[in-house]
């Protein structure tokens, strides 16, 4: 009976095949680490985060006079509402914490190269649309903090030339954050996870015609590869089960350490809390927004802070494979890199004081430093490892790579490797 | 984000935090329902007056088990479903205190510090040199001190004097969070089942894994 | 592919997938309750489960409608006649005496929904008659003629004082 209903299917619509080549039969590198876990967990905060939104939004009211006692109704009325919405509420942070651990990894292994620039720009898609949709996920409580976030970052739209002030009341529909603003953020909130969707969708089909790629750099998906199922599948599983500990205990025993204090109390326009920071996931591009004194300058220092990462396939250079682990300056650079973050993190969530801007400035000049370096850093120390002699398993990696059918990552300069 | 630092300082590192210079210790609250019924006694004599609590309807009392007929006594002839809304209009307090004075339901919650603060605050008015009324915490309050902690210096009194803001506090905690204990309890069961799964995944992960050599 | 399709699962890997796969299941279908749960009532929403009426002020042969639940609730002061015609007969086509349909006869409590497919009848002449699709009810709510498949529902309520009653509880 089965059997005939898959016959009948796949006489109309390719499902075995798609399940076989693309799902249980999917060609995967066997030596990829826990690292490789976070597009997955991604995949399932994404539909965690739809699940729960959808489910909220059958309590929540979009309306300036409504939304922040609709709230109250969900956290204290509805059954389990104070469940769905701490749900979300800590979703959204597990969400940037995953993608940015997805980036870190791709930096790390030089995922980004040639052949899969389009996973990484696509990815890059992605991330702005997250981030829009975290921000305008934040004004719909209508607290205090939504209010003056949602104030300030339309205000950065100020910045486009000659027509920034209609654009910013474009925006609002109002000429300040108002009703008009709160209904279409909610619209747009709705929306948006649905493109997200879809992108993920091209992201995956980028992944599936280039493969994974893997901790040695090198194309193992045609060689060394074990299914997807069961092998990924039970590590994806085992990951997830790790990732639910870490979420769910945030979830019933620190809920509110991801909401700010004065988020509880409703938005007044008339009132600007004393100390404003964004969400911790914008928190370093927003230590650049205010290193730079110029306005429109800081709106394109951030803007161009989060574009940066685009250019990382044509930033390096080097022909090495497996990243930083085979490459000792860019993994210095990258753990200088992280910790540079973290400084502009506490820049952003710290009241600006002279220092503190002298701190952000220096810690900016180094974050757009490190991508503008990385083309002669990488060239430099490509050259000298080869003139060093490469270590003997990154040799043998590039012999293999040579010998394999599949074309070679990158364009080769003659007389640089034997 | 910074709340979080702030338990974490509480409770790992068994700190203290600052808020306008003064020192707030970890009083922690006390969830029982005796406290809890104490606390909402004087809130309604010492709070009510001024202050609502717009978010809490007496049902919610009733249903979280508070003495029926204590919360009945509150309630008046007012409806099971009224929220507890302050006695005083809200031009009447304009006109007193220049403001209306805030609601209470999310107090706990909208200040740094949650709990410390608010109680830090009931307790810090003292008369100042000139003999003015003040507040170590919050100075430029307009709340008169209502527990009366500001003329006594007798450390007896002043001990039952804490009492009281502590049970006031405890109250308001539950009134910002009433699903608290409800949530703990829940999580106390996934966490115990997650490890149990996550343990069950690692195995299987380890067996699957283990085909391959 | 690099997997060795010969090596069998034997029956001890076979058991520990499937109490992880049984867990996890269990789990997931456990985690969706909450999730259904928000769906039903809230506690707002069943806090208005009652509604108290005042009879005071309506004659004999006088109608009302009530909310309760959101729903219409016919209250009907019948007049001695009316009594006399409902006890007398035992309903149309689904037989109910009327003393089973009334906790004080000269009282009749009914939801106003026609239980064919729930449009609100209309009180016309003697009884209730349902524009929708033609149902038609007695003074007692029971179907006299048309589709509905059962008489008229009555509400649990109960007289606080001899004319006050409360709808929703017994």
């Amino acid at each position: 009976m089965q059997n005939k209903l898959i016959k009948w299917i796949d006489h109309r619509f390719p499902l075995t095949n798609f399940v076989k080549h693309e799902l249980t039969g999917y060609p995967t590198p066997r030596n990829l680490s826990y690292w490789w876990n976070f597009g997955f967990l991604a995949g399932f905060v994404l539909v965690l985060q739809v699940v729960t939104g959808i489910f909220l939004a059958m309590h929540y009211k979009p309306d300036a006079t409504l939304s922040f006692d609709s709230i109250q109704h969900i956290m204290r009325d509805v059954n389990y509402g104070w469940l769905l919405r701490y749900m979300h509420a800590t979703g959204a942070s597990a969400f940037f914490l995953v993608i940015y651990i997805h980036m870190a990894r791709t930096l790390y292994y030089g995922s980004y190269r040639a052949p899969r620039e389009l996973m990484w720009w696509t990815g890059q898609g992605l991330l702005l649309m997250l981030m829009a949709t975290a921000f305008m996920g934040y004004l719909l409580p209508w607290g205090q903090m939504s209010f003056w976030g949602a104030t300030v970052i339309t205000n950065l739209f100020r910045a486009t030339p000659y027509i920034g002030d209609q654009v910013v009341v474009w925006l609002r529909g109002d000429y300040t954050v108002g009703d008009a603003t709160l209904t279409r953020f909610f619209a747009l909130h709705y929306l948006f996870p649905f493109l997200i969707i879809g992108g993920v969708v091209v992201h995956l089909v980028a992944l599936h015609t280039v493969k994974s790629s893997n901790p040695s750099g090198i194309d193992l998906a045609a060689r060394d590869n074990i299914p997807f199922h069961p092998y990924f599948t039970s590590k994806d599983f085992y990951g997830l089960g790790l990732f639910l500990i870490v979420y769910c205990s945030f979830v019933f025993f620190f809920p509110d350490s991801m909401i700010e204090p004065a988020n509880n109390i409703p938005a007044n326009p008339m009132q600007t809390p004393t100390h404003i920071v964004p969400e911790w996931y914008f928190l370093p591009f927003y230590a650049i927004l205010r290193s730079v004194p110029n306005m429109v300058g800081g709106v394109a220092a951030m803007g161009l802070s989060v574009m940066m990462f685009a250019f990382m396939p044509f930033l390096d250079r080097s022909r090495i494979p497996g990243g930083a682990s085979n490459r000792p300056i860019v993994r210095i650079g990258f753990y200088l890199f992280l910790l540079n973050m973290l400084v502009l993190g506490y820049v952003g969530a710290t009241p600006p004081t002279d220092q503190i801007i002298l701190v952000g400035q220096v810690a900016t000049l180094f974050y757009f430093g490190s991508f503008l370096l990385i083309p002669f850093i990488s060239i430099a120390e490509e050259r000298w490892l080869i003139k060093r002699g490469l270590p003997p398993e990154v040799e043998a990696l590039i012999a293999s790579e040579a010998r394999g059918k599949i074309k070679l990552p990158f364009r080769r300069r003659s007389g640089d490797i034997k | 984000m910074r709340k979080f630092i702030v338990i974490l300082m509480l409770y790992c590192f068994n700190s203290v935090v600052h808020a306008e210079d003064v020192r707030l210790g970890n009083i922690g609250v006390d969830a029982s329902l005796p406290a809890l019924e104490r606390g909402a006694d004087l809130l309604m004599n010492a709070c009510h007056n001024c202050h609502s609590l717009k978010y809490v309807r007496y049902r919610d009392l009733s249903a979280f088990g508070f003495d029926k007929k204590k919360v009945d006594g509150w309630r008046g002839d007012q409806p099971p479903e009224a929220a507890l809304i302050g006695l005083l209009a809200d031009e009447s307090a304009v006109q007193m205190f220049g403001k209306v004075p805030p609601d209470l339901s999310l107090m706990i919650k909208a200040r740094e510090g949650g709990e410390n603060y608010v109680y830090s605050y009931l307790i810090g008015y003292y008369i100042t040199p000139e003999g003015l009324l003040s507040n170590h915490v919050f100075p430029e309050t307009k709340m008169p001190d209502v527990l009366g902690v500001s003329g006594v210096t007798d450390p007896v009194q002043r001990t039952e004097i804490q009492g009281k803001a502590h049970d006031i506090v405890s109250f308001l905690a539950w009134a910002a969070d009433p699903h608290q204990e409800e949530r703990h309890r829940l999580g106390y069961y996934v966490m115990v089942y997650l490890l149990v799964l996550t343990a069950l995944l690692f195995a299987v992960k380890n067996q699957i894994w283990s085909r391959l050599k | 592919m690099a997997e060795n399709d010969t090596v069998g699962d034997t029956g001890r890997r076979k058991f520990l997938i499937k109490v992880t796969a049984v867990a996890g299941g269990a789990g997931a279908a456990v985690a969706c309750l909450p999730f259904i749960s928000s769906m039903n009532p809230s506690a707002d929403v069943l806090a208005k489960a009652t509604t108290e009426f005042d009879l005071t002020g309506m004659n004999p042969g006088d109608m009302r409608t009530v909310a309760w639940q959101g729903k219409p609730v016919f209250i009907l002061r019948r007049t001695p006649e009316q009594i006399a015609a409902m006890e007398a007969s035992n309903g149309g086509l689904y037989p109910e005496p009327d003393q089973q349909r009334v906790k004080q006869p000269e009282w009749l409590v009914v939801v106003g929904v026609c239980t064919h497919m729930g449009c609100v009848p209309n009180k016309e002449g003697p009884g209730w008659t349902c524009h929708c699709h033609g149902s038609q009810y007695d003074d007692s709510g029971r179907v006299t003629r048309g589709p509905a498949p059962k008489n008229l529902e009555v509400p649990p309520y109960r007289f606080i004082t001899a004319d006050k009653i409360v709808i929703g509880e017994a």
